[in-house]
């Protein structure tokens, strides 16, 4: 076994022998493009003209008098296309392009990585096919439209469940066929080594960032730093350079859906068993044959079924804490941070804020904590009408 | 000695190609499969690769995912498939049996207590597409100390200088994959694969067999002279499917392929 694809007793390459070579491939050049000044200017160019980095790290002065602690917010919300999924877009698609290939491909649950993939291709020129899940294609009928505006290929995949899970599925038996000249980009902080790092590489400027933010802010380090997790991708961003301080709490917020007990969510560590999906070894929802079970969440962006192996990892050594909290609460934290704030959040960051005012409690007043708000909730607008008008709430 | 290893010293001795289908277990349902395993013994196939349904198998192509997930919903387990197994072995079946599975099946079943069961319910060899050489360690070390069944390599037509890593302790036969991707792509072989092929025939000590995208015997033709036998799975399938799993035609397409190889 080959531990540098590890973290611990997760990661690895659990794919087929045809795609070996492919991953070693991509691994080298990953290694020696984050090495290269000038392939670091140019993602830094990007990341600062087309994205719009820095992204403000944003003292919440009404959510913090009310919850009687510091709440800053890292505004990854702000960035172009919406969310931090850009962060990664942007890195993976310079490596493709220095690796020669002329296509890429990803795959989409909602949509938003989809959109950020086809936005970074019609930057840089690259013919791109997007794969979704027939289901999520007809949930998410608005981002389908802005990715055939970007000018790529949304193809529709009809198998298993028609969702996320097998939308990767598909993007990783094309990929298996066309690696030669094609570049898979993963979305999330998952897949096969070397993908869980590149991720992270890639959306760890979301830590750097807000460290100095911070410190400026304050002269020092925070207590706790919170982001939802999915696949893992933002908060393992969020994670990243706080990782050796130990000092500071790590909590990722998965998504609990309607309950653990009903067994209607998306909260892979909760359940807590290992196997293997997608290329890795990590916690995964399975039935009692092993089989991978849908996972339920108001918010699409975080029903996977899975978390990223150094999750997992972080998980198992107890430097990070996994939380979950239920569609009802993210709802309910969307709402107050709209109405104090003026932000609205993704369903998926309003999974943090629902646990950071739960976290608030237990905090002093000096006591100060970031939360990762990793994207604006311009897209949920119908799921919270939907929502709303259920529970009546605007009432 | 492994029945896998056994069936392949035979056909070397009678200078005999090999001629193995898939069948996904569990269709059209545990004694139909039973059945269809019964038949193909008797019709002269040499070695029967039995696909173990899992939710999410992205080695396969769409007859063989489908076929997965009509069998899952129609309730096969792998619980089933071992006591299925027991029962045709009991019977006094014979034919060499491979699971072709992913590595999460096996993981979630435990793999000291999956490796004990395959032995007892006599399953002679096993397929794993997304467990690649760097990954069969604990796997392999079990079967090695179970000396049950055997872990059956797979390699791919941009394999290269793999090559003589996955094939040092291979066992029972080699399984060339035709093309890159999944299963199911219809005579589309790789380009390369004539040159690929003598590469692997000639580092290969045991017997080197092609699959993927395989229908009939003249599919084969052209590599006839370098590979020991053909592996036919989607095209099985979709055969068993359009004609209600008939044992019958299941049997006629066997002999009939068996006897093209030979007159190739």
């Amino acid at each position: 076994m080959d531990r540098k694809t590890y973290y611990g007793k997760f990661g690895g390459q659990f794919v087929s022998e045809s795609l070996m070579n492919t991953l070693e491939e991509l691994d080298l050049a990953f290694e020696e493009a984050i090495k290269d000044e000038k392939f670091l200017g140019e993602y830094h160019y990007y990341l600062k003209q087309y994205v719009g980095r820095e992204t403000p790290l944003y003292f919440a002065e009404r959510l913090s008098e009310k919850h009687r602690t510091k709440i800053y917010l890292k505004r990854e919300d702000l960035n172009h296309t919406g969310a931090h999924k850009i962060n990664n877009v942007i890195g993976q698609i310079l490596l493709a392009k220095r690796m020669g290939k002329t296509k890429v491909i990803a795959e989409t649950g909602a949509g938003q990585h989809g959109v950020a993939t086809a936005t970074g291709a019609a930057l840089f020129d690259m013919e791109c096919t997007v794969y979704m899940g027939e289901e999520d294609m007809k949930r998410q009928a608005l981002n389908v439209m802005r990715m055939e505006m970007l000018g790529a290929k949304v193809e529709c995949v009809r198998s298993g469940s028609n969702t996320l899970k097998d939308a990767t599925n598909e993007a990783i038996r094309v990929w298996a066929k066309t690696a030669e000249d094609t570049f898979y980009i993963i979305g999330s902080a998952v897949g096969p080594y070397p993908y869980p790092k590149m991720v992270k590489e890639f959306q760890s400027v979301i830590s750097r960032e807000a460290k100095r933010q911070f410190y400026e802010a304050e002269k020092r380090l925070p207590d706790a730093v919170i982001a939802c997790v999915g696949g893992g991708s933002n908060s393992i961003g969020m994670f990243a350079d706080f990782i050796e301080e130990k000092g500071v709490e790590l909590i990722g917020v998965e998504a609990a859906g309607k309950g653990i007990k009903t067994g209607e969510h998306a909260a892979a560590m909760a359940q807590g068993i290992p196997g293997t999906l997608h290329g890795m070894c990590s916690y995964l929802l399975q039935d009692e044959d092993g089989n991978i079970k849908l996972a339920h969440s108001i918010s699409a962006g975080l029903d996977y079924p899975g978390v990223g192996p150094e999750h997992a990892y972080l998980k198992d050594t107890g430097r990070a804490e996994y939380v979950s909290i239920t569609d009802t609460e993210a709802m309910d934290a969307l709402m107050e941070l709209c109405r104090l704030e003026g932000i609205i959040p993704a369903i998926e960051s309003a999974h943090a804020i629902a646990y950071a005012i739960k976290k608030a409690k237990s905090m002093g007043e000096e006591e100060a904590m970031i939360v990762c708000l990793s994207g604006r909730g311009d897209k949920d607008v119908n799921t919270i009408a939907d929502y709303l008008s259920g529970k009546g709430y605007l009432n | 000695m492994n029945r896998i290893e056994e069936k392949m010293a035979a056909l070397q001795a009678k200078q005999e190609k090999a001629f193995i289908t898939y069948m996904t277990a569990g269709l059209p349902d545990m004694e139909g499969i039973k059945a269809l395993i019964r038949a193909q013994e008797e019709a002269g196939t040499d070695v029967l690769e039995l696909g173990i349904p899992f939710s999410d198998p992205v080695a396969d192509g769409p007859v063989i995912q489908q076929a997965s997930y009509k069998a899952i919903c129609q309730g096969a387990t792998l619980k089933k498939i071992f006591q299925m197994m027991e029962e045709i072995r009991k019977e006094g079946v014979n034919i060499p049996i491979v699971f072709m599975m992913y590595s999460n099946t096996i993981f979630h079943y435990g793999v000291k207590g999956f490796v004990k069961k395959c032995k007892e319910a006599g399953v002679d060899g096993l397929i794993v597409p997304d467990l690649p050489f760097e990954e069969q360690k604990e796997l392999q070390e079990s079967l090695d100390k179970e000396e049950g069944a055997i872990l059956i390599q797979l390699v791919s037509p941009v394999s290269g200088r793999r090559i003589p890593l996955i094939l040092e302790n291979a066992r029972g036969f080699v399984y060339c994959v035709s093309s890159m991707g999944v299963t199911g792509q219809e005579g589309n072989f790789h380009k390369e694969i004539i040159t690929y092929l003598e590469s692997v025939k000639a580092l290969s000590k045991i017997p080197v067999m092609m699959g993927f995208g395989i229908r009939t015997p003249e599919d084969i033709a052209p590599m006839k002279h370098i590979i020991d036998g053909a592996i036919v799975g989607s095209h099985f399938i979709r055969l068993l499917d359009q004609n209600n799993y008939d044992t019958k035609v299941a049997a006629d397409y066997c002999k009939g392929f068996k006897a093209g190889m030979e007159n190739l």
